[in-house]
């Protein structure tokens, strides 16, 4: 055979045999993904269609792998028996007043520290964020002697006041409001505008991205909250969600009314998934930088 | 390695899917690219030169048309058996690697026969290194060298593995204008030496004049004109290429063609034989002007630019589409800055006339 | 040019953030410092008018303490255990999403799911996965009667069920458990800055690399790898921390007994023992106990810190 020929030819098989390659390659990729996909999925499958089985068809020897009868009842049943009405309400109080105030004092923070000049500004800059190393733990073991020599106990303010300033908040939004020019700032003073009216009109809308993240993380955070409510707020006047959930269902082994406690969670989680929903940009965007659950 | 595109045609499609318009990068392109010479593509941006040189690496699959080296036809074959080497406009050398671990890279990926061993490897990327000149430098990060000397390890990395075609996007783009010049003359010498086929793409007329063996002048992503740059310079096929080439740039005016005579305002400037009468754009490179005192071409005179072994003549005239008209002479003509009017004659040669329409050029017997 | 305007209008606008910061974190520092050289430190006794004596105690007993150690072990295990495999399985699931076009967004939106969840509530989802219904208070012999949907999982495929969770369940089975849920719930989190990272990666070095024939593997290890190190690091320096204060999750499955039914504590941690010791008003034993947990942390991202330094390269 003509060895050109048989040159074109190797050229075209290993051509062929690199495009097969990348076929098959791309078929395991996706085949990983989504078997990936579907374990990270499975548990809130499990919880739904568990949490609408009867006891009986809960406790089945062969699982089935969706209700026969639908009972919606028992996330009524949970409801009340968790008592989440109260629960949400209360933690919907501490998100929403603890979210507003500490949006305000960042907001003023990182305004100095971006804008403004005083004397020790970087030294104060620094030693915030050294602050940030030290684990939470270590606060909370004076703080709560703290609290209670304030006479705090059981109050909404306990679970609001400690935690309205967040370092980590701080220096994200001043990263942001040092991107704003300076120049837009001098213009203003030219005009005359007073400093709060120029925060108000020309950076915090600039800086809203970060601003809406932080606010997802702040109520997400009063959601998810769990140590600090139970240690000093743990009646029912002023129980948050997780320590509600977990106080109405202490037992997780054993022989457990599931089907109600699925229901439970269920209902728990479901608002951190709406908002994650309608959210997921901003939600994304804040955790990507922050890497601190709630 | 001689290369051949035949009929080669690149479509994208429209990124707005509701609007439709597809964009052709690359319309229907047919060349040779002789064995051993190095090719400037040539164009403004957005003229399809970068897809077309993609499309020779295998990085970009053509709409349809096909590529051969020598004989192979290569149009299905992925990059990596093809056998070239690329060098990108900002190098993309890895920058968590040395310089001679960039360099090696490419001869670690050989399998099979052409599997070499670590002192054969390293010899080659020394040899490579040599060429261009950096082997002071193998055990440097990327990020520690200067744009020139990161421009020269990416040719080396490119080099090493002996490529059938060697391929240049933009080589010099990135580079400050001193270091330019030296760099292409260092680009022409290496591939004198080597003799490997290169194609290199650049929107630099004078660079792709001054190392070219031929030139591709692209618009749109269809082909000008191809040619020996001097011949493209000399000849151009429309008034397209004729502006492109040439710095300063040519000059162009508003004509017409009346009984054989060519008019520019109201001076009959030069005979066209028997060219039909028309209106006509015409271009003047800047040479092509002669200073006399009874000249044909009258313009109004703006001021003198000296630059050394010749000056340039700046003026105006109602009919020129630019601005200016530029015209550069030998620095011996004294020209007297006080006249409100200078008067040339022009070189026939120097002088092309275009269809106002089309833009083709329009031939004339010069006498 | 320092003006005075700016200096008491800065101050100002700070005050509400110094003022808590002040009482909740920076007096929070020194006390926790002082209480932990207080020998035996305990609030009660100190309203009480009780003085104490200035040492190291505090610091001895808690490292004496068998359930001091078994805290240690059982944070420093899930760190070592959840840390690798996660930030692996998260490379590789990144690495995949970057490569694929269709459904991206989708998965990309799926594998962050877990990351907006409740760790108590999904704990417990998680504990119903694994539980065993019938051999809950039982003895050795007793028969399983309804399982988990993980042990059904494993009968299906011929395995044997396994205990998991309850009673009589070994702490190897437990502390799969754990690293299984911990896994799941740190992957979010790593595939999101991961993906990050890839993305930003300049596409001309896969370029590059395809025009040299670089096989797959090798693209990943030479160049993908490289060059996402200072992701990784991140990655990996975060999940240590996160891994060190672990203690919610394991409230999630096994509640705040923090062990099997039949052995309570058996799989408290670090931050689980602080809290015990604070809820007994131990506050000395308390501080001392947070100071070492801050010590480890500091020293294993210093540790963190220097390996990452040899081996990224830019």
């Amino acid at each position: 055979m003509d060895k050109r020929v048989m040159k074109a030819k190797n050229m075209q098989q290993a051509s062929l045999r690199s495009r097969t390659g990348k076929l098959t390659v791309q078929f395991f990729t996706y085949l990983f993904l989504i078997v990936m996909a579907l374990i990270v999925l499975f548990p809130f499958y499990w919880m739904i269609i568990s949490s609408l089985k009867t006891l009986e068809e809960y406790r089945l020897n062969v699982p089935t792998f969706w209700p026969k009868r639908i009972m919606f009842s028992n996330y009524a049943e949970a409801f009340t028996t968790a008592n989440l009405g109260d629960l949400f309400v209360n933690t919907m109080i501490v998100g929403v007043s603890s979210t507003l105030l500490s949006l305000i004092i960042t907001v003023l923070s990182a305004f100095a520290f971006a804008r403004l000049e005083f004397k020790g500004r970087d030294t104060l800059f620094t030693l915030l964020l050294a602050t940030m190393m030290i684990p939470g733990e270590l606060f909370t073991i004076t703080n709560y002697t703290t609290v209670t020599q304030l006479n705090w106990m059981n109050t909404y303010t306990v679970l609001v006041v400690p935690f309205l300033v967040s370092v980590f908040y701080i220096f994200l939004l001043r990263q942001n409001f040092l991107q704003i020019p300076n120049e837009l700032y001098l213009a203003a003073k030219v005009d005359g505008t007073s400093d709060i009216k120029y925060l108000w009109k020309v950076m915090v809308p600039l800086a809203l991205p970060t601003l809406i993240s932080i606010t997802i993380l702040k109520m997400m955070g009063a959601w998810n909250s769990y140590m600090w409510p139970r240690l000093v707020a743990n009646d029912e006047a002023h129980r948050l969600i997780t320590n509600g959930l977990r106080n109405a269902f202490t037992t997780t082994s054993g022989d457990v009314n599931y089907p109600v406690q699925m229901a439970a969670v269920a209902l728990v989680s479901a608002p951190l998934f709406l908002v994650f929903i309608f959210l997921r940009k901003y939600i994304m965007a804040g955790v990507s930088r922050s890497g601190i659950k709630g | 390695m001689k290369v051949t595109l035949q009929n080669l045609t690149k479509i994208f499609p429209s990124r707005d899917k509701k609007a439709g318009s597809e964009v052709v990068a690359v319309n229907d392109f047919t060349f040779e690219i002789p064995d051993g010479k190095l090719i400037g593509l040539l164009g403004p941006s957005g003229c399809g030169k970068s897809t077309t040189l993609y499309m020779i690496s295998g990085l970009q699959k053509p709409t349809s048309g096909r590529i051969f080296f020598g004989e192979d036809d290569v149009t299905e074959l992925s990059t990596e058996h093809r056998g070239i080497g690329l060098v990108f406009q900002n190098y993309a050398l890895y920058p968590h690697m040395t310089v001679k671990q960039n360099i090696l890279f490419p001869l670690q990926n050989l399998k099979g026969k052409d599997k070499m061993t670590k002192e054969e490897m390293l010899e080659r990327a020394i040899e490579a290194a040599k060429l261009v000149q950096i082997d002071e430098l193998m055990d440097r990060k990327p990020s520690e060298l200067s744009g020139g000397q990161q421009q020269r390890v990416a040719i080396a990395r490119a080099l090493v593995k002996m490529p059938r075609v060697l391929l240049l996007d933009e080589p010099l783009s990135n580079l400050d204008a001193r270091l330019r010049l030296q760099t292409r003359e260092e680009i022409r010498r290496i591939q004198k030496e080597t003799g490997i086929t290169t194609v290199f793409v650049t929107h630099d007329q004078e660079e792709a004049m001054s190392i070219s063996d031929m030139i591709v002048v692209m618009k749109l992503g269809v082909v000008q004109q191809i040619g020996k740059p001097q011949e493209v310079y000399d000849d151009p096929k429309n008034l397209f290429v004729a502006k492109f080439l040439g710095t300063p740039p040519i000059n162009v005016f508003n004509g017409q063609v009346k009984g054989g005579k060519l008019y520019i305002g109201q001076d009959a400037v030069l005979d066209v034989g028997d060219v039909a009468d028309q209106e006509v754009a015409v271009g003047i490179r800047p040479e092509g002007f002669e200073l006399a005192e009874d000249g044909a071409f009258a313009c109004k005179l703006n001021n003198v630019e000296v630059m050394g072994r010749d000056v340039s003549i700046v003026s105006t005239n109602e009919a020129s589409v630019n601005p200016v008209v530029r015209a550069i002479i030998n620095a011996d003509n004294k020209i007297d800055l006080t006249r409100a009017e200078v008067r040339f004659n022009l070189k026939p040669h120097k002088v092309f006339i275009f269809n106002k329409e089309t833009e083709e050029r329009i031939g004339f017997e010069v006498k | 040019m320092v003006d005075s305007k700016q200096q008491w209008k800065a101050w100002l606008y700070l005050s509400p953030a110094i003022a808590i910061l002040l009482v909740f974190t920076v007096w929070p520092i020194f006390n926790t410092v002082r209480m932990s050289l207080l020998e035996g430190y305990s609030g009660l006794k100190a309203a009480a008018g009780m003085t104490f004596e200035f040492g190291l105690g505090n610091f001895q007993k808690v490292i004496e303490y068998r359930r001091f150690l078994q805290c240690l072990q059982n944070t420093a295990l899930l760190c070592v255990l959840t840390v690798p495999v996660s930030t692996l399985l998260a490379l590789l699931i990144a690495v995949a999403l970057n490569s694929i076009k269709p459904l991206q967004k989708i998965l990309q939106t799926i594998f962050f799911l877990p990351y907006v969840t409740n760790s108590i509530a999904i704990g417990m989802v998680f504990a119903a996965m694994f539980n065993i219904v019938g051999s809950f208070y039982g003895t050795e012999n007793e028969i399983i009667v309804t399982a988990g949907i993980i042990n059904n999982v494993i009968e299906f495929f011929g395995g044997k069920p396994v205990n998991w969770i309850n009673y009589g369940s070994t702490y190897v089975a437990n502390i799969t458990v754990m690293v299984v849920y911990i896994v799941w719930n740190a992957l979010p989190f790593k595939i999101l800055v991961l993906l990050g990272g890839l993305q930003s990666i300049n596409k001309q070095y896969y370029d590059a690399a395809k025009v040299d024939g670089t096989p797959r593997r090798r693209v990943f290890a030479r160049i993908t790898v490289p060059l996402l190190s200072p992701m990784l690091a991140y990655v990996i320096i975060t999940g240590f921390i996160g891994g060190f204060k672990e203690y919610t999750s394991i409230v999630g499955i096994f509640g705040e007994q923090m062990g099997p039914p039949d052995d309570a504590g058996r799989l408290n941690t670090m931050v689980g023992f602080i809290y015990d010791a604070l809820s007994t008003n131990s506050q000395g034993r308390a501080s001392a106990a947070a100071l070492i947990l801050f010590g480890i942390i500091l020293a294993v991202t210093l540790f963190n810190n220097n390996v990452i330094k040899k081996h990224t390269h830019y």
